[in-house]
């Protein structure tokens, strides 16, 4: 009963951390992240159509650079090579910049997760790492699945 | 315990002798009348039927011992005979065909022999030690490229000291004939790079990857070599990826925003390309310009079509500058390399290079569509040659992990969860299971239990197969593997054979040693 109990908080918090990042209103749209891209580096129009608004996309966490990070990389399939730490030709495109609203647990590079947050298009440098990124997931959170 | 059976043939009456333990012996000489006549019930079975079929076909095979003017090589890279198989059954499903019994191109042809793998110094091999058996005729150690198996790995003095080995492909240029080399992987990777680098190390593909001291005593790296060949004027063709490889770093990738070449030595060895070859050589690396090739009239061809490996084929469609398909740089490949030829004759090796990266990565699905793609290149090839003159070899150069498992129904989606009925066949634990499973890689979970795949689309083209082992990458499998063979001398690949046996059979088919003067 006490097992039953403690994995029902366990569901409820995790419920309560995506309801935060999305905004009344606006119901997250689910993308699949191979679709973010149209031909070559160009967004798909379906990805144009929801910049800047809620989305999740489900897909899996390269390995964080450091434990205290407040970022990571989201993957299409599990990658255990940080995409920033392997040679710049084998980077594949199709990754995402997950900036998180608040530190949570890292999960391991190959178990699926479903990751809520604004979409954010377009390059960008990140001032503290220097890191160039084209697709982010902005004030976001995430959950195993 | 010991049981021998011997078999004779005499004026049409066969005689079987069995002796059996304990030595009793059944004397079956003696012509006996027939006590009754047998009806056989499945003699209008369409399995008999078939069977019957495959016999007098195969009883009907002659033996062509004609010279092979022109030998093509195609590697399968990881191919294994549990990836045949699974690609064999999804394009049948793909075409709403039966699967089970569909035959790809290359399973057509009329002789197989099973090719055992490993390198000099691994009992699983890795992909240069299995490219340089089957152009060179030895084995050397797992990640050398084109040296003795006495060479330690990356010991460049060593190979530079009479450590190399020559391959057919340069005894080729060294006799006249044109050759070529068409992958989906870099053409600086093991498959591709085996054909004519002899450097201590397939990862020193460019200067950049190479160390200080290597360089200094003047070891090569891959990609520079493949534009110094010593043998006549080199490749003739030379289609694939790495262009990252082969630039500078100074140099802005044309089809990457951003991106730069790799090299540190600031050589640009695309033009060096042209440069060498002169007016009429060209360098393509897109869509657009390989179409504009006009195989009768151009020089010859350096094609890199991504800074790294091409695209898998179903993920072409994206590319931002377009890529060919294998099937498409095979057909222009044998128009180019057959202008060229004359009466010499040529050699060409394609790699379908991407097949085992799928499977690296876990991805079935991938694995088997690139593999039905490389089907397509070899059915493009067999469409286009005079098999009287042209010795075809497809095999792979190292297998994986992937199994085959459960007791699926027959026409069961081969990407889809074991399946009896419409419902899915459940493992002790209560949970479904894929038909296609790996022994390792990223699609094991560590001390955890198995994910529960009853709502999940296993037959997506992302989907990661489960796996036993955790490992971040998929392991090479050490079984041996088909070498599937049509053309003249191709009835020399049957029974159980070492893999740099290739070499051999190539060679005797086309003289192409004794032609360089290389070998009697």
């Amino acid at each position: 009963m006490a097992g039953t109990t403690r994995r029902h908080l366990l569901l409820a918090t995790t419920a309560l951390g995506l309801v935060g990042v999305t905004r009344p209103g606006h119901a997250a749209t689910r993308i699949k992240l191979r679709d973010i891209y149209g031909r070559g580096a160009a967004f798909s129009e379906e990805a144009l159509a929801l910049a800047d608004r809620p989305v999740q996309i489900q897909g899996f966490m390269a390995p964080p650079l450091k434990p205290d990070a407040s970022f990571f990389v989201l993957t299409k399939m599990p990658m255990a090579v940080c995409p920033f730490c392997d040679k710049e030709a084998d980077w594949p495109q199709d990754i995402v910049l997950v900036r998180l609203r608040r530190q949570q647990d890292w999960v391991n590079f190959n178990l699926p997760i479903l990751v809520t947050g604004t979409l954010s298009l377009g390059t960008e440098v990140d001032e503290e790492t220097g890191f160039v990124s084209r697709v982010r997931l902005i004030d976001a959170a995430y959950e195993r699945l | 315990m010991r049981r021998s059976i011997r078999t004779a043939f005499l004026l049409g009456t066969a005689t079987l002798t069995v002796a059996a333990c304990g030595g009793r012996t059944v004397d079956t000489s003696a012509p006996r009348a027939a006590s009754s006549s047998i009806t056989l019930a499945q003699a209008d079975d369409p399995y008999f039927r078939t069977g019957q079929d495959i016999l007098a076909r195969i009883q009907a095979q002659q033996p062509n011992t004609n010279h092979a003017k022109n030998v093509i090589l195609f590697v399968a890279d990881g191919m294994g005979f549990a990836t045949v198989t699974a690609a064999r059954i999804l394009e049948g499903q793909q075409r709403g065909v039966d699967g089970e019994s569909n035959v790809l191109t290359f399973e057509s042809f009329p002789y197989l022999a099973a090719s055992k793998t490993y390198s000099s110094d691994a009992q699983v091999a890795d992909s240069s030690p299995t490219a340089v058996a089957m152009v060179t005729g030895v084995k050397t150690r797992n990640a050398a490229m084109a040296v003795k198996h006495t060479v330690p790995v990356e010991d460049c003095q060593a190979s530079l000291d009479n450590g190399a080995v020559t391959t057919i492909f340069e005894m080729a240029q060294a006799a006249g004939l044109a050759t070529g080399v068409v992958s989906t992987a870099r053409l600086t990777h093991a498959t591709p790079g085996a054909t004519h680098s002899h450097s201590p190390s397939r990862d020193w593909e460019s200067d950049a990857d190479m160390p200080a001291e290597a360089l200094e005593m003047g070891c090569k790296d891959i990609a520079r070599s493949m534009i110094e060949i010593p043998y006549g004027h080199g490749f003739d063709l030379a289609l694939g990826g790495g262009r990252a490889y082969f630039l500078p770093e100074t140099a802005a990738d044309p089809e990457y925003e951003g991106k730069t070449g790799r090299r540190k030595d600031g050589r640009d060895l695309t033009v060096e390309w042209t440069d060498r070859h002169g007016a009429g050589s060209t360098y393509v690396w897109n869509k657009e310009q390989f179409d504009a090739i006009n195989p009768a009239t151009t020089g010859p061809v350096l094609g890199l079509f991504d800074m790294s490996h091409m695209q898998y084929d179903v993920d072409r469609e994206k590319d931002a500058g377009g890529e060919p398909s294998l099937a498409e740089m095979t057909d222009k490949a044998i128009d180019i390399l057959q202008a060229k030829a004359g009466d010499e004759g040529f050699i060409l090796m394609v790699e379908g290079g991407r097949v085992d990266h799928a499977l690296h990565a876990g991805n079935a699905a991938r694995a088997l569509t690139d593999a039905i793609a490389f089907d397509r290149a070899i059915k493009t090839a067999v469409d286009k040659v005079d098999l009287d003159e042209t010795l075809i070899v497809v095999t792979a150069d190292h297998g994986h992990t992937l199994t085959i498992n459960g007791y699926p129904e027959r026409g069961n989606p081969i990407l889809g969860l074991a399946a009896w009925g419409g419902e899915p066949l459940l493992g002790d634990d209560g949970k479904p299971y894929t038909t296609l499973q790996f022994a390792n890689g990223p699609g094991a979970l560590k001390d955890a239990p198995r994910v529960d795949l009853t709502n999940v689309d296993t037959t997506d083209i992302d989907f990661v197969q489960p796996a036993l082992v955790p490992l971040s990458s998929e392991t090479h499998g050490g079984e041996d593997l088909g070498i599937y063979a049509i053309g003249p001398w191709a009835h020399l690949f049957q029974g159980t054979v070492e893999q740099n046996y290739i070499f051999h059979v190539m060679n005797h088919a086309s003289k192409i040693g004794q032609r360089a003067g290389a070998m009697d």
